[in-house]
C-alpha cells in the first residue's frame, strides 16, 4: 500500500488519519448547518434552500419506507447520511482520504443503527414481546431455531452494513491510487519525462489516455458509487427502523 | 476435451508461482499462497457477482419496461437487490486485502 499510496496531505502526529478527517467532515457539516439556519426564511434562498432540497429527499424516503411516524427519526438517518455522503465525496479529493475507507468508521455507523433500532423496537413494544417476535410465526417445536436463527441474522446486520461501505469505498481508493500511481512520475509520465524515444511514442500517450480515462469513467463512477452507497446505508438503517416499529402493529 | 485443455492452461499459468515459491524458501511460501488465494478467489468472486448482477439489473430493466409507472419503487428495489449481491463479494475484497496487505 505504501508503495503506491501517497499520505494525505494534513496528518496529526499521534491522531489516526480517518479521526482528523472525520473531525474535518464534522467541521464542514458543522459550518453548512450553522450557515444555513442562521437566517431562516418562508421562502429559502441560497444555502437554507439547497438544505432542504437535500433534507427533502430524507423525507421522501423515510415517509415512503417506514411511513406514519417514521419523521421521528429523521435526524438519525440524515445526520448519518450527510455525515457518509460527506466523508465519500471528500476521498474523492487528490490528497484527502474517505473516513469511511477505513473499517473503524463504518463499524461506529453501522453499530449505531443496530442498538438504535433494538433500542426503539424494545421501546415500542416492551423487552419480553420484542424478543419473542424473534421467533416468527412457526410452529412452537420450531421456535427456538427460528430464535437462533434470527439472532444471528440481526448479528450479520451490522457486520454487512459496515463492510459493503467499507469495501465500496476502500476499493475505489485503491482503484485511484493504483491509477494515479500509473500515471504519475513513477508511471507512464516519469516514462515520457525521461527522454528516451519509447517514453515519448508511448509514454505520453499512455499518459494522455490515462488521464482521459480516469476524468471521463472513474471520477464520475467514484461519485455515483459515493451517492449509491449513501442511500443504501441510510435505506438499510430505514428499513430496519421500519421491522422494528412495525412489528407492533400485527400483533 | 475443452475442459482439460483449460485445467492444463491454469495449471500452466499457476506454475511459475509455484516455481517462484519453491525457490524462494519456505518461508515465503504461505504469501506466496496468499497472492494466488486473492487472485483467483477475487476473480472468482467478480465474475459470479457479474452473473449475479446481471440477472438482477436485466429482469429489473424487463419489469421497468412493463411497467414504467412503476419504475421508481423497481430502481429502489434493484440497488437494495444490487447492494446485496454487491456485499458478498465485498467480504472477498477484504478477505484478499488482509490477504496481500496484512503481515503473517
Amino acid at each position: 500500500m505504501e508503495l503506491i499510496e501517497h499520505p494525505p496531505i494534513f496528518r496529526f502526529p499521534s491522531i489516526p488519519d480517518q479521526v482528523l478527517y472525520m473531525w474535518i467532515v464534522m467541521g464542514i457539516l458543522l459550518v453548512v448547518a450553522v450557515v444555513a439556519t442562521r437566517r431562516l426564511q418562508m421562502v429559502p434562498r441560497g444555502s437554507q434552500n439547497f438544505m432542504e432540497v437535500v433534507l427533502e429527499q430524507f423525507v421522501n424516503e423515510i415517509d415512503e419506507t417506514i411511513g406514519h411516524g417514521g419523521r421521528r427519526y429523521l435526524p438519525l438517518i440524515a445526520t448519518l447520511g450527510l455525515f457518509i455522503l460527506t466523508s465519500n465525496l471528500m476521498g474523492l479529493v487528490p490528497g484527502l482520504i474517505a473516513p469511511t475507507a477505513n473499517l473503524n468508521t463504518t463499524a461506529a455507523c453501522a453499530l449505531i443503527v443496530f442498538f438504535t433500532y433494538h433500542w426503539i423496537g424494545v421501546r415500542k413494544q416492551g423487552l419480553v414481546p420484542y424478543l419473542k417476535h424473534f421467533a416468527g410465526p412457526v410452529p412452537t417445536a420450531l421456535k427456538p431455531l427460528m430464535f437462533v436463527i434470527e439472532i444471528i441474522s440481526h448479528c450479520a446486520r451490522p457486520l454487512s452494513l459496515s463492510l459493503r461501505l467499507f469495501g465500496n469505498m476502500m476499493a475505489g481508493h485503491i482503484l485511484l491510487a493504483i491509477f494515479f500511481f500509473m500515471m504519475g512520475l513513477d508511471g507512464m509520465l516519469g516514462w515520457a519525462f525521461s527522454g528516451s524515444l519509447g517514453g515519448i511514442l508511448i509514454g505520453a500517450p499512455a499518459a494522455a489516455i490515462l488521464v482521459v480515462f480516469v476524468i471521463g469513467f472513474l471520477l464520475p463512477l467514484k461519485i455515483l458509487v459515493a451517492l449509491i452507497q449513501t442511500f443504501i446505508f441510510c435505506k438499510l438503517a430505514m428499513l430496519y427502523i421500519a421491522a422494528a416499529v412495525e412489528e407492533t402493529e400485527h400483533h | 476435451m475443452r475442459r482439460i485443455l483449460t485445467l492444463t492452461l491454469m495449471a500452466v499459468l499457476t506454475a511459475p508461482a509455484m516455481a517462484w515459491a519453491a525457490e524462494a524458501g519456505a518461508g515465503d511460501l504461505p504469501k506466496a499462497f496468499a497472492f494466488l488465494a486473492a487472485g483467483i478467489g477475487f476473480g472468482l468472486a467478480a465474475g459470479l457477482c457479474g452473473l449475479g448482477q446481471g440477472r438482477a439489473a436485466g429482469s429489473a430493466v424487463d419489469a421497468m419496461a412493463r411497467q414504467p409507472g412503476a419504475i421508481a419503487r423497481i430502481q429502489t428495489a434493484m440497488l437494495l437487490g444490487l447492494a446485496f449481491i454487491e456485499s458478498l463479494v465485498l467480504f472477498v475484497f477484504v478477505i484478499a486485502v488482509i490477504l496481500l496487505f496484512v503481515k503473517s
